[in-house]
């Protein structure tokens, strides 16, 4: 991969690959670029590594930024999958800014998915990060839609939200399997909730919910030690099929935290969801370029 | 004298806020992340928590979830010590039963007084009862300031 766009930044700022750091350096880099944003997201080492993981970002095509005296500048990723691209994390040291870092780093990402024969690059900026939004117009790409992240604290669901006739089966590690091969055929989600990025995330429980009229919808989520997160949502998904399905994993993880990532706005899920005490946290913008 | 942990990932923030209130008599203690701060808060039984919301290892609204799950810390104060905007540090608070919130950058001057305040214990309303400082600008016009999620 290259580390060296075609339009180098007016200082003498350059690129090494990412692959050169350990995850805790990578983790570093990018909790000191993002110091001052405006929600920060710190990550440590392992944090990093499982996203790296998760949602196939290829080291060798990522890039940090270092100055003339071999200072770190920032960092940005590039995830790979198909013939899709996927910039991710970011971010120049606030005290090094002012040096068109950004967009040496945005524009090596670009080469680079070109060169992995991406044909599309996506990303996701945070709604109100102007410098950024200009950026990422500048450089060709178009808004798609309005993405949440949305929290809900722990605590069982009120029982009036309970549907009594709703009947719960759950599901196992090949209904999971099959009902995500199902939903990559005609996921439209932002990359982190792709059925891939599950499937790489693991621990993933769901179940179904069915109606006396012969609804039937189904949640796959991903279970960690004090969280619930990456929903799923399928099947028939009318409110009272949402209801049942939150009702029953709420009430069955009552101690458990939730946050979901990058759903959006126009989710068919979230009117309910909010009956259930989900709050949105922020928003972010998904953006496209066709390479 | 209060026993007053401080979970915050930032070391020069902590720090700070960990000089301020040990001159003022207290006994803060400072931890860098969520696991160290639920194994130090478990440990310490602490009057007050000033706990981040972004850490690097578990979430910060996570760790004041599983804080409020402990019988042992029904008496303890916790509040969120953020940089995020006013409003979404607000609402996360409220939701998630803290006490107050506390917006970085702090005011040296005041930030004693705006911990202190919430150590008399009303219930919880995640509202500063003291005059909090705002958050600085977040924004320029550079578009190194640029960040994809």
């Amino acid at each position: 991969m290259t580390t060296q766009p075609t339009e180098l930044p007016p200082s003498k700022a350059f690129a090494v690959l990412a692959s050169q750091y350990s995850y805790d350096q990578l983790a570093d880099i990018y909790n000191q670029a993002r110091v001052d944003y405006i929600v920060p997201m710190p990550m440590n080492g392992k944090r990093m590594a499982e996203y790296v993981r998760d949602y196939d970002v290829d080291l060798n095509a990522s890039a940090v930024a270092l100055n003339g005296e071999n200072q770190e500048l920032g960092v940005c990723m590039l995830g790979v999958r198909a013939d899709r691209a996927w910039i991710t994390r970011l971010g120049v040291i606030p005290e090094r800014r002012g040096k068109h870092i950004g967009q040496f780093l945005t524009e090596l990402m670009l080469e680079n998915a070109k060169l992995l024969g991406a044909r599309r690059v996506q990303l996701e900026v945070i709604k109100g990060n102007e410098p950024a939004t200009r950026l990422f117009y500048k450089l060709g790409f178009e808004p798609v839609r309005d993405l949440m992240v949305v929290r809900r604290p722990p605590g069982a669901p009120s029982e009036q939200l309970n549907i009594a006739s709703a009947e719960i089966e759950p599901l196992d590690s090949a209904q999971i399997a099959a009902l995500l091969h199902e939903y990559e055929q005609t996921q439209h989600a932002a990359w982190t909730e792709e059925a891939i990025s599950l499937r790489n995330s693991g621990n993933l429980r769901g179940f179904y919910a069915a109606l006396p009229n012969a609804e039937r919808g189904w949640l796959i989520f991903q279970r960690l030690p004090f969280q619930l997160t990456h929903f799923v949502f399928g099947g028939a998904l009318s409110e009272p099929v949402v209801q049942a399905l939150l009702y029953h994993l709420h009430k069955t993880h009552n101690a458990q935290d939730t946050k979901v990532e990058n759903l959006p706005t126009d989710h068919p899920a979230w009117r309910v969801m909010q009956r259930f005490g989900y709050l949105e946290v922020f928003e972010r913008i998904e953006m496209y370029r066709y390479l | 004298m209060a026993v007053i942990v401080i979970v915050e990932d930032n070391a020069q923030s902590g720090r700070l806020a960990a000089k301020l209130l040990n001159n003022s008599g207290h006994r803060a203690i400072l931890t860098e992340t969520g696991e160290d701060g639920l194994t130090t808060i478990f440990e310490t039984s602490p009057d007050l928590v000033l706990i981040d919301l972004g850490l690097p290892d578990i979430d910060g609204q996570t760790v004041i979830a599983l804080l409020q799950q402990q019988p042992a810390l029904a008496k303890t104060r916790l509040i969120a010590f953020t940089a995020w905007p006013e409003a979404t540090a607000h609402s996360m608070a409220k939701a998630y039963g803290c006490h107050g919130v506390i917006i970085k950058p702090i005011d040296t001057r005041q930030f004693v007084a705006q911990v202190e305040a919430f150590l008399a214990p009303p219930e919880p309303i995640a509202q500063s009862p003291a005059q909090h400082a705002t958050t600085g600008s977040l924004h320029d016009d550079s578009a190194d300031r640029a960040a994809a999620e």
